[in-house]
């Protein structure tokens, strides 16, 4: 047999050596772990239906050079962290002061706050199961940490954008820890943008921890272009009675991936995990979210909407692990898609491990089309396709859209949304 | 305003209507009564277009016009309206916007501007009004879990909002109590109009107690097999349809096994 492929050198050579010490440590042991790593293939279960879309070419091995050259137009509201390849931009973020709240970037932590850190990362992530946070791992440049001491709150969402601009094919490594103490409260906002045209793969790592009754909410906004391959992890750690709650909207790209791996330590942990993910042309969009009930009376609750156009694909895997200890859970899970032509193509699986007899745990998936007497009925009012085929094809989403709790997000989810429906749906 | 010559139409290779002619003037209500299976809702869905059905012959023009060339959104546009027998339920699109859109797509086909939220809120509500529709009805998805009577209702304000010139309704009466009934006749009546003419598709005739028609014609093996005045309804409610030669397992209790 073939010996598995491994990562090649050239992705084993970290640039960006300003970070603080204990970083710079972790980075190295983390690089040297790496070096027999095996990459996903095709007889990789978590990988089975998208391995073939990651292309991990030497071109794709620098990083991509720090710029101060904005590729697009930003106006966001509220509070802002700008990265552009992977580096924090200073000057183009803006964020308050906030009593017991650190927001900063990994390059300017000091020694004891670097070291904290440190002992701190990818403690939320089983990293076997997400292989290219291992890379993250040894690759960051640069990153956010942002700290809130108990009761903290930070009155207004935090925007994290990262931007992928330039004329270089690299690699960029956002990497983002929240470390949310009790009862402090944060939303995250994490948009990924970029210019630009050469092929460039952007791996992401976010992690959350919360503490007991903390309440957290995170954004996720993935619209880059079709040079960028986008591979992210999300890790979540859950003390008792906190509450997480994700919104993913993404769009598809030449691969994108995301993992989001949810733990709920602690009794009377909370979880919602929504996502709505849109495919066209040849993309290709593949979402694993695994749900670990640990502790006992935790709910979660998981709605995933795929829309497929074209001839593009797109993946949802959603495991929900139930452990022996984990009496009188509640998981709920929801899948449905939407195939916008006959040459798309959508998997869907759940994955139910149950490992406690006191547990209520629900799951659902359904694949369709557009309902022809549905759309017969808009038409026969005067509405033209296009607008009566968009109308159907929100209405799919809505429900997901309309809770995503920041305007300036779901304002930017319509535009592109909007675009996909001028591009897919054809006035008769 | 509507002339139909010859028609044939087939579903899925098989024929239903099999030369159907019938002329409609402006300002006339014409009721089409008949068994079931007669081709009563097919003819209502080859007229507002419903592309399941084929027409194989005939010719179909509204004021001149054909119609078999025009997709089903135009029209509407140029003023068919058919009242669905069964109104469709589609959750995560609400009955406001489905109305404004729809309104609007009527209007900018006139040339038009569209009206703006606020405007069209101020008029559903007036319109929700006249067919006892409670307003939050607006908020909630098309038909989501709306009664029979609501769904009914629902299709008359589309009518009332609309405007069409030929307002075809297709089984309205059916799965409605008699207060139902009632407040869905009065906005039918509200509809007629010197300009507009309207087509009843209806299996009994207590529709045209509350709507009194100007021709009432019977269908059945998917041709007309008799026309007349409001007195042929009744006579059909007296008779059935046995003495016309049509077999009719409903309303023939002799039929009945």
């Amino acid at each position: 047999m073939k010996p598995a492929p491994t990562l090649s050198s050239a992705f084993l050579e970290p640039a960006g050596h300003s970070l603080p010490g204990p970083l710079l440590e972790l980075r190295k042991q983390r690089g040297t772990a790496l070096v027999d790593m095996p990459l996903p293939t095709r007889k990789t279960e978590n990988w089975k239906y998208s391995s073939r879309h990651l292309k991990l070419t030497d071109g794709l091995a620098a990083s991509l050079p720090a710029t101060g050259k904005n590729g697009l137009s930003l106006s966001l509201p509220g509070y802002r962290v700008v990265f552009r390849n992977g580096v924090m931009i200073p000057e183009a973020s803006d964020f308050p002061d906030i009593e017991g709240i650190l927001i900063q970037r990994f390059g300017d932590l000091d020694d004891s706050d670097a070291a904290a850190l440190a002992e701190r990362l990818d403690n939320t992530l089983d990293t076997r199961a997400v292989q290219m946070a291992r890379l993250n791992s040894a690759r960051f440049e640069d990153g956010l940490y942002i700290r809130l001491d108990k009761e903290a709150v930070l009155d207004q969402p935090l925007f994290f954008v990262h931007e992928v601009t330039g004329t270089d094919s690299g690699s960029a490594y956002p990497r983002i820890y929240v470390d949310a103490a009790r009862h402090s409260q944060i939303t995250l906002v994490e948009e990924y943008l970029s210019s630009g045209d050469q092929p460039v793969m952007v791996d992401s790592v976010t992690e959350f921890t919360l503490g007991d009754g903390a309440n957290v909410t995170s954004v996720r906004l993935v619209m880059e272009g079709e040079n960028v391959q986008h591979i992210g992890a999300t890790g979540v750690r859950q003390a008792a009675n906190s509450r997480f709650e994700s919104h993913c909207v993404g769009f598809g790209g030449p691969l994108r991936r995301h993992d989001l791996m949810v733990r709920l330590e602690g009794e009377g942990g909370e979880c919602k995990l929504n996502g709505v993910v849109v495919t066209q042309g040849k993309q290709h969009y593949d979402n694993h979210t695994s749900i670990e009930h640990v502790a006992a009376h935790c709910n979660s609750e998981e709605t995933y909407r795929n829309i497929a156009a074209d001839q593009s694909h797109a993946v949802f895997n959603g495991r929900i692990h139930i452990h022996e200890d984990a009496q009188k859970s509640n998981a709920n899970m929801n899948n449905k898609n939407l195939l916008l032509s006959t040459g798309a193509e959508i998997d869907t699986k759940p994955e139910l491990e149950i490992y406690a007899d006191d547990v209520k745990c629900a799951h659902g998936a359904t694949i369709g089309q557009l309902d022809k007497i549905s759309l017969f009925y808009l038409v026969s009012r005067g509405i033209g396709r296009r607008e009566a085929n968009t109308l159907l094809t929100m209405a799919f989403i809505n429900e997901l859209v309309e809770q995503i709790p920041v305007q300036a997000v779901k304002d930017a989810a319509q535009i592109r949304l909007n675009e996909f429906f001028d591009q897919t749906f054809e006035e008769a | 305003m509507l002339s139909i010559k010859n028609l044939h139409a087939s579903v899925e290779g098989e024929e239903i209507l099999k030369g159907i002619n019938l002329e409609i003037k402006a300002g006339e209500v014409h009721a089409i009564m008949g068994p079931n299976g007669s081709g009563k809702s097919t003819l209502s869905q080859v007229l507002a277009g419903n592309e399941t059905f084929e027409v194989t012959e005939g010719e179909i023009t509204l004021n001149g016009e054909n119609l078999l060339d025009l997709e089903t959104e135009e029209r509407a546009r140029e003023g068919i309206f058919l009242a669905f027998q069964y109104p469709v339920e589609i959750p995560g699109v609400s009955n406001l916007q489905f109305l404004r859109t729809a309104v609007n797509a009527m209007r900018t086909h006139r040339g038009e501007p569209e009206m703006n939220a606020a405007e069209f809120m101020k008029l559903a509500r007036e319109v929700s009004k006249q067919v006892d529709l409670d307003p939050a009805f607006l908020k909630r998805g098309v038909n989501e879990g709306f009664s029979g009577g609501e769904k009914k209702r629902n299709e008359i304000m589309q009518a009332l909002l609309l405007q069409p010139k030929l307002a075809i309704l297709d089984e309205t009466d059916s799965g409605l109590d008699i207060d139902a009934l009632q407040v869905v006749s009065k906005g039918v009546n509200a509809l007629r109009a010197d300009d507009r003419a309207i087509l009843m598709v209806t299996h009994y005739q207590r529709l045209l107690n509350h709507i009194v028609p100007d021709y009432v014609h019977v269908l059945a093996g998917g041709r007309i097999v008799k026309s007349g005045g409001r007195e042929l309804a009744l006579e059909l409610e007296e008779r059935g349809y046995g003495w016309l030669g049509v077999k009719d397992e409903e309303t023939t209790p002799s039929a009945a096994s």
